[in-house]
Parts: structure tokens; C-alpha cells; sequence
């Protein structure tokens, strides 16, 4: 099975987003921030990131360019999940190794359809 | 596939109150640091999460105000505004907005007062960029059912650093041959270099693909949505192809169409929220708690160790021999030991640090403030200590009546202050602690005190005491906690009205605790409550009266001693008090106030009076004595309410099952200190 990791501070979102993702077949690992995310990501690798941006201890730009340093996660897929349509956000995640992202309100359908665009 | 997300809604509408008070907290202390970004940071994290949750339960007002609150906090953060008090002031009043928005109906209009404030937050701020995707990205495109199949040749030409962002370019190109029937794909490999200078993770290649798909130039470039920045897309489309012969990728093609992800189909509707849902979510604070896993662990830990303890147990029972018993005996103080801190423990999961009920308190105080044009900080002591859920539930309503009580009559304003010599500034502390075994809340001022005289007047007037009652100041200054006592003189917008001190009083006792006053006028004053650890475990004293055991609270009492008949005085007819080192204090026989047979088999009269005893408890600052007539000994006993099964019982706050089976009722003492003794000792009970 596919593992999937969510990433965002909060827990409604990481519950729903959690959700959608066993719905659609994947095995889901839960972080609450960037450095939670890291350190779990010693130990496993997972097919997917899905993080939001905003959140306390370590960001989701920091989280990406970290994530890009770890070998076996270099390549992997990084969804970007948040509110902020503006494109400044988006070109900082691009600019650091993102994938694709989505844009909330969080939408199940959405969210499977994109990363089975982006997995391989 | 159905995904419905209503279940998370009470998730998300507990986080929301969470984030909100998080919010009012950070926006208070960025009152005395305007420029701390950490602090904005945090307050902008909280707005924009209940934002991201707002739109997945269809609740536009909320996203539409969390939207403008995002953007000026986003302007905040960066420097590009500044944080001035008035700014502070409208975040503040969001802040209640927010509240209210949360509470609503999914699809309730945005109330007026939430109108008004976007127009000033916006007005604050430059008009917003059109950049905004949200409302540019979704606009429609007017869906073609029978669109005709065209030939299509779409050039990839990524940069060498496609590969950094975690893009497949063949994922890519399985997505666009999804979309049609590919005739041919092209490989352009001319830049890939000799070996040795390859480095594996540039991409140096490139692909024309040549495909019939009866999508639109748009619905092909959207297959490279997250590579625009990254790649070179170029789509030449043919003219359309005759519809007739070439059927053969007609229909895969048109298959794809169908389930195909587009924006152009209805976009997946967010879930709205069910009025029943909402119904229960007032209530839905207190129906549930959060805990830490590791306060599980334990748990489970202990339980373990029960569990062996036990098998080994029933295994010395079954093979016993007069020689296993100090086995026995040490085997069966380790389980009396697990169950105690498993008890200890399981309590723990319903305690809270009282922190989360003080952080509220700021924005009360600052609110009086506002209003009564006056200077006072909140200062806050011992939020970790740690209180039972319900009871702090409870608290909120009595703590909030004295805070307003302190800030609006006992802070003076700051001119008053200075001409008592007293710094402009009033400061109102709230603090809890541990206080052999119980929590005391302290909330104290340093404002005007209390006018004894005043109150005796008011006293006297209401009809509480008789005009030439003689009481202490201590005394006068309680009785601002009996009811009737009102104070409509200096009735005022925020303390004056609703819950009076003798409600605060009530509710206090009802939480098995007491409430004293201390004040000294000019000085300021001081208010304790004190409260038991939890409401559903207590240390017992067990006690024989008549024919049955009853239970006293163990805290409450002071010392027993032996009943001499010549320690007893009469009060002129109202009943018996007992002189203990020169102090008066009043008797109440259990067995006659609780209706039990009144003497035991041969002992009357005066052998009776030798061998019974007194159990000296304190309630507030009053003593009784209880005259029991055996001490049985000492014991943790586990709470059960009587009201479920009976009516309530004056003077009796619950009942416990002794080890025996047996029921034993628990001796309310705070309700029997608050009676008036002396005319209830005439009274026999008959029930």
C-alpha cells in the first residue's frame, strides 16, 4: 500500500485529510509540523507529502527544502496544501522543490485526483 | 467516490474555540509587544486555520471574515502596517465576531456587526490584488457534451531541473495520453550528453507527442499545471478530424472524458453542515476530553500489573496453606497499591490545568477598563495546577462575577490611585495553588477594599442583621455572600447585574468547597476559594452513629474528642455547644439530626455522654461538632450521588459502598456548617 504523509497543525484538517486519503487506498502518516515530519521521515520514507504551509516550530517552505536534501526523498512528490491562493506563497513552495499543491477549502475529491496525477 | 466530511466538523469547531482563545490571548499581550512577529505569526496561524476548516463545511461568512482578519494580520506580520492600539481593538472585536461565526449556521447571512468590521478592516488596508487564485482559477468554462475529436501535437521540453521537484515527466505523459488515443510520441535526446557528464538528476530530455483527444487546448495544458514554471508546453491542434471513420480512438477517448478530473465539471460540493450536528456541538465542550497518550500508557501499564497481581492471588488462594500468608498479605498490598494510583490516575485524565480558564480573564479585565476609563493588569499565578474538569466548568460563571467585582468596585481610577498614593495602575491577580490537598483560587486587588460600614448599613437595612447586632468586620464583610444582600446602589453595566456574591457562594459550595473575604480598606481585597482535588473521590472518616456508619470527610476535620458531660453548655433553648480551650463551639447530634434510633442498647443519659464523642470539622471558618458514637477508622471512598435515587438530603452530600457492601452516606459539612445550628438541633427529622 502506498503511504502517504499529511502534515498541518491542525487536527480537523489532518483528520479529514487523513480520511480521504485511507478512503483512497493509501496508508497515511500524521504530522503536526515540519519537524515532526522530519524526524518521522528518519526512520520511513513515504510515496507522498502533503503539508501545509503555515504552521508553528518549522513551516511547510522549510519542511520542502529539507525534505529535498533527504536522498530518499528527493524525488518524491510534495503536495502543498493551504489557503493562500496568492502566487508570492506558491512561487516560495515552488521555488523550494514543491510538486503541485492544492488550494483550500480542502476537498476530498480534489486531493485524490491530484496526487493520482502526480504519483507514480 | 462519496467522501463525507461532517463527521470532523465537532473536531473542527473545538479546535476553532481553541484557536480563538488562542487568539484573544496573543492579541492582549501584543497590546505591551506590538513588533513581535513570533506572537503575529501565531496569531495569523490561528486565523488562517479556522479559515481552511471553514470552507470545507460551506460556512461562507466564516471564510469570508477569516479571509480579511488573514490578509491585515499577513500585513501585521510583514511589517507593512503596524500594530497600533486601535488596530489591536478591531482585532479584538473580530476576535468576538469569530466567536459568534462559528456558532452559526453554515449558511446564515453575515451578521451586521461582522459587516461593519470587514468594512474597516478593510479600509485599513490597500484593495487586495487580483491575484488571487481562488477566484480567478475556478472561473467555468462552458461545457461541450459532443466536442469533436482533434489531432493535437503538444511539445514537453522541461529544464534540466524538472526532476528537483519530485515530477515524473512520464507520469506526465501517461496523464496526457489518458486524455486521447496517442499516435506517436517523439524522444528528443540530443542534449543528453556523454556519459560521464550526466548527472542523473537533470532531465535532458525532451517529447513531442502526437494524440486525438476531444479536450480543449486548456484541458491538455492543465496536465502541466505544476510544471508551467519548469517547462516549455507548446499544443498545436489540426483542424477537427471526420467524425464518422475514425472511431476507433472515439471511444476510449470519450471514456476518458467522462471521469476526467476537469475544473470544468461541477466542483465537488463542500459538505454542508446538518442542523442536528450543530445542535449538539453547545454542549459539546464538556462531553469530551482530550488525553495526553502517555497518561494512557500508564494506565494500560497499571492495569497490567493489576491483572498479575491478581492471577497471582487467586493462585495462593486456590493452593492456600497457613505458610503463604505473608505471601498473601504482601500480594494483596501491591494490588491495594496498583488500585490507588490506578485511581489517582484515572483522575488525572479528567484534571486540566486551570490556565485554560484564567486566559479568558484578560480580555475581561481589559474590556472594564476600556469602559470604566481605568488602568489594570491581569497578572496570573499557577495556570499548570491542574483541576477537575467539571469543577472548572463550573468556576467559570463565580470567577468571572469576582473579577468584575474587583475591576469595576475595588480598582479605583487612576486619579484616586494617585491621590492615594497608590501607582496609576490597578493590578488584579489571580492565582491557584495546592493548599494541603486542596486548590485554592485566589483573586485578589489592590483597589479600594471594603467599607465594613457600608456594608453594615446594608445589612441592617436589608433586614440580614438586627441594628445592634455585634459582629466582627470579618463577619460584616460576609455577609455581602447571603442573598438578598443587593447592592443595587452601584448596580453598573458589568458586575452589578445578574449572578450576586451569594450565587458565587452557592455555586462554590455545591463544587464541596468555600469561599472566605478578606479586605482591608484603602488596601484592597482577597478572595480564596477553596476546592476540593475532585468531586468523586474523598478521604474518609468512618464514623458509627447509632446503628449505622456514616462518612465524614476527613479534610474537613480538625481533631475529635471524648464527650464529657461537664464540657457541655446549654444555650438558652437552642440547643448544646461544647467549650474546647475556651472556645464555644455549637454540637449537632447526628443520630437525632439524621433521624436514627437515638441511643444505642444500655448506654443513656449520662454513662452516654462519657463514651460518645465529638468530631470537631471546619466549614469556611466555622467549627461544629458532630457527635458520633465510634471511630471505625479511615478510608478512601468513591462518591455516588443520592439525588439520582432520592431526593436530596439536607445535610448529606452523597453516599459510598463500604468494602463490606454495605451503604454508607457521606456527612455533608459544608452544607450543615451553613445551617443554623441552633434551631436545627430542637428539629428531629422524620424521614
Amino acid at each position: 500500500m502506498r503511504k502517504v504523509m499529511i502534515v498541518d497543525d491542525s487536527v480537523s484538517m489532518r483528520q479529514m485529510v487523513g480520511f480521504t486519503l485511507r478512503k483512497g487506498g493509501y496508508e497515511v502518516v500524521e504530522a503536526q509540523h515540519g519537524q515532526e515530519a522530519l524526524s518521522k521521515l528518519q526512520g520511513c520514507t513515504v510515496d507522498l507529502i502533503v503539508t501545509d504551509l503555515n504552521m508553528p516550530v518549522m513551516d511547510g517552505i522549510t519542511l520542502i527544502q529539507n525534505v529535498r536534501k533527504l536522498p530518499a526523498m528527493k524525488s518524491k512528490p510534495i503536495l502543498m496544501l493551504t489557503t493562500e491562493g496568492l502566487a508570492s506563497k506558491k512561487e516560495q513552495g515552488k521555488a523550494a522543490g514543491a510538486t503541485g499543491w492544492l488550494v483550500k477549502p480542502f476537498d476530498p475529491a480534489k486531493l485524490l485526483q491530484t496526487i493520482a496525477k502526480v504519483l507514480p | 467516490m462519496k467522501i463525507d466530511l461532517s463527521q470532523f466538523l465537532q473536531t473542527y469547531l473545538l479546535e476553532s474555540a481553541e484557536h480563538i482563545a488562542s487568539m484573544e490571548t496573543g492579541l492582549l499581550q501584543l497590546r505591551s509587544a506590538p513588533d513581535d512577529v513570533e506572537l503575529l505569526n501565531s496569531i495569523f496561524r490561528s486565523a488562517h486555520t479556522i479559515k481552511g476548516g471553514a470552507g470545507s463545511f460551506a460556512m461562507t461568512s466564516l471564510v469570508r471574515f477569516t479571509h480579511s482578519l488573514e490578509n491585515l494580520l499577513d500585513r501585521l506580520r510583514s511589517s507593512q502596517m503596524q500594530a497600533t492600539s486601535e488596530v489591536i481593538d478591531l482585532l479584538l472585536r473580530s476576535v468576538d465576531v469569530l466567536r459568534e461565526l462559528v456558532q452559526a449556521e453554515a449558511d446564515a447571512p453575515m451578521p451586521q456587526a461582522a459587516l461593519e468590521l470587514v468594512e474597516r478592516i478593510e479600509a485599513l488596508q490597500p484593495a487586495e490584488p487580483a491575484e488571487d487564485e481562488s477566484c480567478t482559477d475556478d472561473a467555468p468554462e462552458p461545457v461541450q457534451d459532443d466536442r469533436e475529436m482533434k489531432l493535437y501535437s503538444v511539445e514537453f521540453c522541461p529544464d534540466r531541473e524538472l526532476l528537483s521537484s519530485g515530477t515524473n515527466p512520464i507520469v506526465l505523459l501517461r496523464n496526457l495520453a489518458a486524455l486521447g488515443t496517442v499516435s506517436c510520441c517523439h524522444l528528443h535526446s540530443e542534449e543528453l550528453p556523454a556519459l560521464a557528464d550526466l548527472n542523473p538528476e537533470k532531465c535532458y530530455l525532451s517529447w513531442t507527442v502526437e494524440l486525438a483527444s476531444r479536450c480543449s487546448d486548456s484541458e491538455l495544458r492543465e496536465v502541466f499545471e505544476f510544471v508551467e514554471h519548469l517547462a516549455e508546453i507548446r499544443i498545436h491542434s489540426a483542424e477537427p478530424l471526420q467524425k464518422s471513420e475514425d472511431a476507433a480512438p472515439q471511444a476510449p477517448a470519450s471514456a476518458v472524458v467522462k471521469s476526467l478530473p476537469s475544473k470544468t465539471g461541477p466542483a465537488a460540493a463542500p459538505v454542508h453542515r446538518k442542523t442536528t450536528v450543530k445542535k449538539a456541538d453547545t454542549s459539546g465542550e464538556s462531553g469530551s476530553i482530550r488525553v495526553a497518550i502517555d497518561k494512557v500508557d500508564r494506565l494500560i501499564d497499571l492495569v497490567g500489573e493489576l491483572v498479575i497481581a491478581h492471577v497471582m492471588t487467586a493462585q495462593m488462594v486456590d493452593d492456600f496453606e497457613p505458610s503463604c500468608l505473608p505471601k498473601l498479605r504482601e500480594a494483596v498490598a501491591s494490588m491495594e497499591r496498583n488500585t490507588r494510583e490506578l485511581h489517582e490516575r484515572v483522575m488525572g485524565i479528567r484534571m486540566l490545568p486551570v490556565g485554560t480558564l484564567f486566559q479568558r480573564y484578560s480580555r475581561t479585565v481589559y474590556d472594564i477598563a476600556q469602559s470604566t476609563h481605568k488602568q489594570i493588569r491581569l497578572e496570573t499565578n499557577g495556570e499548570e495546577t491542574e483541576i477537575d474538569k467539571g469543577m472548572l466548568e463550573l468556576l467559570g460563571d463565580p470567577l468571572t462575577h469576582l473579577i468584575r467585582n474587583s475591576a469595576d468596585h475595588g480598582v479605583e481610577s487612576p486619579e484616586v490611585r494617585l491621590a492615594a498614593g497608590k501607582p496609576a495602575e490597578g493590578v488584579i491577580s489571580l492565582k491557584a495553588f495546592h493548599r494541603s490537598g486542596r486548590i485554592v483560587i485566589e483573586i485578589s486587588d489592590d483597589g479600594a477594599g471594603i467599607n465594613t460600614e457600608r456594608v453594615r448599613l446594608k445589612a441592617i437595612e436589608r433586614g440580614l442583621i438586627g441594628p445592634d447586632s455585634q459582629l466582627d468586620n470579618e463577619q460584616i464583610r460576609m455577609l455581602i455572600f447571603e442573598p438578598g444582600f443587593s447592592t443595587k446602589e452601584e448596580v453598573s453595566d458589568l458586575s452589578g447585574r445578574g449572578v450576586g456574591m451569594d450565587v458565587v457562594k452557592r455555586n462554590v459550595q455545591q463544587l464541596n468547597g468555600t469561599v472566605t473575604l478578606e479586605s482591608e480598606e484603602g488596601r484592597g481585597s482577597t478572595v480564596s476559594i477553596e476546592l476540593p482535588l475532585t468531586l468523586a473521590i474523598l478521604e474518609g472518616l468512618l464514623v458509627r452513629v447509632s446503628d449505622r456508619t456514616l462518612v465524614l470527610p476527613l479534610l474537613s476535620v480538625i481533631e475529635t474528642v471524648p464527650l464529657r458531660k461537664e464540657q457541655i453548655v446549654r444555650v438558652a433553648e437552642r440547643g448544646e455547644a461544647i467549650v474546647i480551650r475556651e472556645e464555644t463551639v455549637p454540637l449537632l447530634r447526628l443520630s437525632r439530626f439524621l433521624g436514627l434510633p437515638q441511643e444505642t442498647a444500655g448506654a443513656t443519659g449520662a454513662e452516654n455522654g462519657n463514651r460518645q464523642l465529638a468530631v470537631i470539622v471546619e466549614s469556611g471558618r466555622r467549627k461544629v461538632g458532630l457527635v458520633v458514637d465510634e471511630l471505625l477508622g479511615q478510608q478512601q471512598v468513591v462518591v455516588k450521588s443520592l439525588e439520582r435515587h432520592l431526593h436530596k438530603v439536607d445535610g448529606l452530600m452523597g453516599a459510598t459502598i463500604l468494602g463490606d457492601g454495605c451503604v454508607a452516606p457521606i456527612v455533608d459539612v459544608t452544607g450543615i456548617g451553613a445551617m443554623d445550628l441552633f434551631s436545627l438541633q430542637g428539629k428531629v427529622k422524620t424521614s
